[in-house]
């Protein structure tokens, strides 16, 4: 008995040797999605104001994936950048606030396959943020900064189905900074004192779940139009500090929609394979 | 799996907990609004313990007058009462309708300025910089003292503009810098000006911060050092014409000009207010504007009540009358007389 199931073993290796070899061969290819998003923004920074400031928000988003080193393909490199700008007012109506931030992740996953239609990708991510709330009506404290640089786990649950023999892909993702750094002034100093006369003292400050919480959640779809792939679906983007008795609050609720494309960025494989590639989405 | 289940907890957790805190939201109430600011001053101005002022008592002062019926006129000049307790010119309550100041700190001082004889006797065919005439400029004393109005530091001086009016004093013995109703401005301005009468890096003074919201929670004093700047420099004799009306901006020009080896001050003392003001806002929408980082001198003293000046000089009604200003007659002769 033992025999025969050795021997069934060897050949299903055998079997899947060759197969497992072409598609090493296969190039990988870039999977990348460039959205626009619009949607409801909530501001709270308790160095400009004591309210939390309502309003809408607008995004441009570019994000892009890409199986990267050799072997089965398990490990996928994902970039998003992402520019956010709101305009918001306070409880009464009368003041404004603008803001404005960028933000740039790196993330690299491991692919779990569930089942040929549905995968999860867990990894780990670096996060950089810069921008700045500007209140239109403050006459010495105007702004608050906001630099971050952060490590966190990133979760991607992919599944792959069909509706009436068209495929679609839905994708879940989240986001979570567990620890980094960030720009955090001490409560009543002034950009006066820190950048007129040069006091930048203690304006560094570690951050993790004590002092900070942070959430991206993207759920989309992509779904298959003629030769091209649109991209719809919803960001919701939360980010919570309380540090040296200042309060930041911002929540932002987007509805995303782009195109996506699959290519090859450099390498003649794809004239060997004409249009079979090795997507780290689908 | 049981991570998976604990991320979507924590997941719909946060989803839930978007919403705006109840006191996030407009609210009217006189009550709301009286507590609102009552705690933004307790938690942030920086003056308390230095005025010697028990801010417990004075919402206990001003609490019994609220009244939810009441009219936001009546409101607004109860709020405006309990700010200026206070006694403090930075403190401003904004509201749609009115505007309130404190104007203690300099109504009952004599005002040592008259705009009319400067304008009609000193700066005839003065300069000016830009469209007002807040900034002039112009040689007295046939032609021997340069002299320079600066009325308010809210307008601004280009680097190129200060040349060219130091230039113009090119053969002039000495300087009169006169800041007299200069109730502020940036401090950007009046560092500019003050850059140009210097050789080399000074202590001019230190500013601390709130580190909390108690009371006594600063931060340590942290150096102000003046640079000279690199353009034009004028390091003859120079007197900083002074009144009481010279606050914030002004008051701290005059704090750092004292410390330079070739200034002095004249006239009367100044107004203070050398708190770095901060805005803030009530549930109603009003915005307040309060002192948060006191600005202190060289000896770590306060000057939040105004700068003694080094040769006190007065404006008697009756020079007004004879259109003579007092303060530039006598800055004149001693600049004359020590300069021979």
């Amino acid at each position: 008995m033992k025999r025969i199931t050795g021997l069934l073993l060897l050949c299903l290796c055998l079997i899947r040797l060759p197969a497992q070899s072409i598609e090493e061969e296969l190039p990988k290819a870039m999977n990348e999605g460039t959205l626009l998003g619009a949607g409801t923004s909530h501001v709270k920074d308790t160095y400009l104001s004591p309210f939390n400031y309502s309003g809408w928000g607008i995004r441009i988003l570019n994000e892009r994936m890409k199986i990267i080193g050799q072997g089965r393909g398990n490990f996928s490199r994902q970039q998003i950048i992402n520019v956010d700008i709101t305009s918001t007012k306070n409880p009464a109506e009368n003041v404004n606030d603008f803001g404005a931030f960028m933000d740039y992740s790196l993330g690299y996953h491991y692919r779990l396959e569930a089942s040929p239609a549905f995968s999860i990708l867990t990894g780990a991510s670096t996060h950089l943020l810069g921008g700045f709330i500007y209140n239109t009506r403050n006459g010495n404290n105007p702004l608050s900064a906001k630099v971050d640089i952060d490590l966190g786990v990133s979760l991607i649950a992919l599944w792959k189905f069909r509706i009436n023999k068209l495929p679609l892909t839905l994708r879940y993702q989240g986001e979570l900074p567990f620890a980094g750094v960030f720009f955090s002034p001490e409560y009543g100093v002034s950009y006066y004192e820190m950048f007129n006369i040069g006091n930048l003292s203690d304006v560094v400050t570690f951050n993790s779940f004590h002092n900070k919480f942070a959430l991206k959640n993207y759920l989309t779809a992509d779904i298959p139009i003629h030769s091209s792939i649109l991209r719809l679906g919803y960001l919701n983007s939360l980010y919570y500090s309380d540090t040296k008795n200042i309060e930041t609050r911002i929540i932002s609720n987007s509805f995303i929609i782009g195109w996506v494309k699959e290519f090859i960025p450099l390498g003649s494989k794809r004239i060997k394979y004409k249009n079979k590639v090795r997507s780290s989405y689908y | 799996m049981a991570y998976f289940k604990v991320y979507l907890y924590l997941l719909i957790l946060c989803l839930l907990n978007q919403g705006c805190d109840m006191a996030d939201e407009y609210n009217t109430s006189p009550r709301k609004n009286f507590e609102a600011l009552w705690k933004i001053l307790d938690e942030n101005y920086c003056f308390f313990d230095y005025k010697g002022i028990d801010w417990n008592e004075v919402h206990d002062k001003y609490s019994p007058q609220i009244d939810e019926s009441m009219y936001e006129y009546k409101l607004f000049q109860i709020l405006s009462d309990m700010a200026n307790e206070l006694k403090d010119g930075h403190i401003n309550l904004n509201t749609p309708f009115l505007y309130s100041s404190y104007e203690n700190w300099y109504t009952e001082y004599p005002p040592n300025f008259s705009w009319g004889v400067l304008n009609s006797k000193y700066l005839v065919g003065a300069a000016r910089c830009g469209d007002y005439d807040e900034i002039r400029y112009t040689r007295l004393a046939g032609n021997q003292i340069g002299y320079i109005y600066y009325g308010s530091f809210r307008e601004s001086i280009l680097e190129t503009e200060l040349d060219s009016i130091l230039h113009s004093f090119e053969h002039c013995r000495a300087l009169i810098i006169d800041v007299r109703d200069n109730g502020g401005g940036s401090l950007t301005n009046s560092d500019r000006l003050a850059s140009r009468f210097l050789a080399e890096k000074t202590l001019c003074g230190y500013i601390q911060h709130k580190t909390g919201k108690g009371h006594p929670d600063f931060s340590h004093p942290y150096p102000i050092y003046l640079k000279p700047s690199h353009s034009t420099l004028w390091l003859k004799p120079v007197i900083v014409l002074t009144n009481r009306k010279c606050y914030s901006a002004a008051n701290n020009f005059v704090s750092k000009m004292r410390e330079l080896p070739n200034v002095r001050t004249l006239g009367g003392s100044t107004g203070g207010g050398s708190g770095f003001p901060f805005t803030s806002e009530l549930p109603n929408g009003w915005s307040i504007r309060f002192s948060t980082s006191p600005i202190l001198n060289v000896n770590m003293q306060h000057t939040e009540f105004g700068i003694e000046p080094d040769i006190a000089v007065t404006l008697p009604a009756e020079d007004i009358e004879n259109g003579r200003d007092t303060l530039i007659e006598t800055a004149i002769n001693l600049l004359l007389a020590e300069t021979e």
